[in-house]
């Protein structure tokens, strides 16, 4: 039981429940689909960026709590940052979830941190990473395509 | 006299291994009886050696052995020829045997194969990519909001081009039991062969394929108490010299020059390269074990315990139960309210029982149910009323921590 509250912890629970920019945004520029076949979880992302910078970044779909608040602290994270910057920060959240952190933990977000709880479940490693796989897959694209 | 019900939980070891599980995971993989890890390890212990090939005792009895499983097989089956079972890995090797090795072949442009929405992916992957690759149409039976059949299209969907029918004998998602017969029969006024997916019925209900009259029938062993990695493909007698070898290699030759390849009969030419000689010796432990029960006795006891548990769910309140077939095996799909699949599925495995969350490999039946996702609970001979208790227990306190 403990176990699960750390899981479900208040912050991935608060953004289970109010999810931030949960809204599918029609003629977006990009739509990134994270989608997991196993469990069939399935977010779309929703971003307008230009060269440098992600301006909007909207998202909606379907998905466990982990998942769902996983692409709400994703969205809240990401909006507004340079290209670079948002592929910094996948690198850090993912390496966070995978046990190899790139910092320390006080270095860390409480968004972040409220993940932790999924070290002690490692078959739901996949719903925390789903919609940051998706988003470093492009953001690496784009920055390789850029220089 | 059949095997007691409520002691056959005691032959099975894991939960010797594992006191505190609640396996409610069965349809997905069945645990095995002491005698099948038994047959299991005496094989590589005492005898370990391949069929077909050497000429000393350790191969002729395991070869023997190997054969007699056949006849095993088709005595479960209720087919009279042993030699209409071959060797595979699975329901899913099968399958594919039958879409590239018979039906390719005969698939036109134009043709059509029919499936229906509530296939495992296994029954409907090779069929639609088969269907892509020749130019050929997939006609899909639709399912009722009930979780049925949808049988009052069938007619027109069954065409003079239909090639074949595939479908499964009980829905690995909402546990109903298709009446197979009848359907059967109505693909057969119409000159169509029809494949059933067994994989969720075999050791569990009595099967008389021959009185079917169904023309290929595929499981495998792992879901009926018996080994992975092992499966059974039968094909009617008049099938046999149809169907083509997938894999090419040792053993499954009469003779070979270097310009031909003279292949043995059906079911050998099916089964080259050493096979998983334990496996099929496992697989006939397992049908060992089922033909000590009176699978009329198992499937009612089963039946009774997947009642009982939608009666509690439903006494629970916030879950919703898909479908409501009115001819049901042990197997019930459900979502809680506000809950997701996963998150329940991760709540029960703290309280050590285990369920499945997810698509369970039928994507186009969740689909047209519109459901994303379900939690899956299948029970099997060795589960008790207190599985349900626990399980109900879990569920409301899962229903509390979420609402806190
Ligand atoms: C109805 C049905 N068909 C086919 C399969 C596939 O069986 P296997 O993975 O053993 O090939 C399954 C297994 O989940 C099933 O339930």
């Amino acid at each position: 039981m403990s176990d699960l509250k750390t899981l479900y912890s208040d912050i991935i629970r608060h953004h289970n429940e109010s999810p931030f920019h949960f809204e599918k945004i029609e003629h977006a520029p990009v739509v990134l689909r994270a989608n997991n076949p196993v469990c069939g979880d399935r977010f779309d992302l929703f971003l307008t960026a230009d060269q440098k910078r992600i301006s909007a970044l909207h998202f909606h779909g379907f998905g466990c709590a982990i998942s769902k608040a996983s692409a709400s602290v994703l969205v809240k994270s990401l909006e507004g940052r340079s290209l670079h910057e948002a592929n910094n920060i996948c690198n850090e959240f993912i390496h966070f979830i995978d046990n190899k952190p790139l910092h320390a933990p006080q270095e860390l977000t409480d968004d972040f941190k409220a993940f932790s709880g999924v070290h002690n479940f490692p078959e739901r490693r996949d719903c925390a990473i789903l919609p940051w796989s998706a988003m470093k897959t492009y953001l690496e694209s784009k920055l390789g395509r850029n220089n | 006299m059949a095997l007691p019900l409520h002691t056959i939980k005691d032959q099975f070891p894991i939960f010797k291994n594992r006191p505190e599980l609640v396996y409610l995971d069965s349809a997905a993989t069945s645990h095995k009886p002491d005698s099948v890890i038994l047959a299991l390890n005496d094989f590589s212990e005492k005898e370990n050696a391949s069929v077909h090939r050497g000429l000393y005792d350790l191969s002729t009895d395991a070869t023997r052995r190997f054969e007699n499983v056949r006849k095993k097989v088709s005595d479960l089956l209720g087919v009279s020829n042993p030699s209409s079972i071959a060797f595979t890995k699975g329901t899913t090797e099968s399958i594919n045997l039958i879409a590239h090795g018979l039906i390719r072949k005969k698939l036109k442009l134009g043709d059509t194969i029919a499936v229906t929405a509530m296939e495992h992916h296994a029954n409907f992957i090779p069929w639609q990519q088969l269907c892509h690759q020749r130019g050929a149409l997939l006609n899909i039976l639709p399912v009722t909001k009930n979780g049925e059949l949808n049988l009052s299209g069938i007619d027109s969907m069954l065409g003079p081009r239909t090639r074949l029918l595939c479908l499964t004998h009980i829905s690995n998602v909402l546990g109903t039991i298709n009446p197979i017969e009848e359907i059967i029969s109505i693909a057969h006024r119409k000159k169509i062969p029809v494949l059933i997916d067994a994989a969720q019925s075999t050791g569990h209900y009595p099967m008389m394929v021959d009185s079917w009259d169904a023309d290929f029938v595929v499981f495998s062993a792992h879901k009926m108490f018996g080994p992975f990695g092992t499966g059974v493909l039968y094909a009617k007698q008049e099938f046999a010299p149809y169907i083509e070898p997938l894999n090419f290699g040792g053993g499954a030759i009469r003779n070979v020059t270097t310009e031909h390849t003279e292949f043995l009969d059906y079911p050998y030419k099916l089964e080259p390269g050493t096979p998983h000689v334990a496996g099929v010796i496992g697989l006939g432990a397992a049908i060992d074990f089922i033909q000590q029960l009176d699978l009329a006795e198992t499937s009612l006891f089963t039946r009774n315990l997947t009642q009982k548990f939608k009666a509690r769910l439903h006494e629970l309140g916030g879950a919703r139960i898909l479908g409501q077939p009115s001819n049901f095996g042990s197997i019930v799909s459900f979502q809680m309210e506000n809950i997701h699949p996963h998150d329940v599925a991760s709540f029960l495995a703290q309280a050590n029982i285990a369920v499945r969350a997810g698509h369970h490999c039928a994507q186009p039946l969740l689909e047209s149910m519109g459901v994303p996702a379900t939690v899956r609970v299948s029970f099997s001979i060795y589960n008790t009323e207190q599985d349900i208790d626990k399980t109900i227990d879990a569920l409301a306190a899962l229903k509390r921590f979420w609402s806190r």
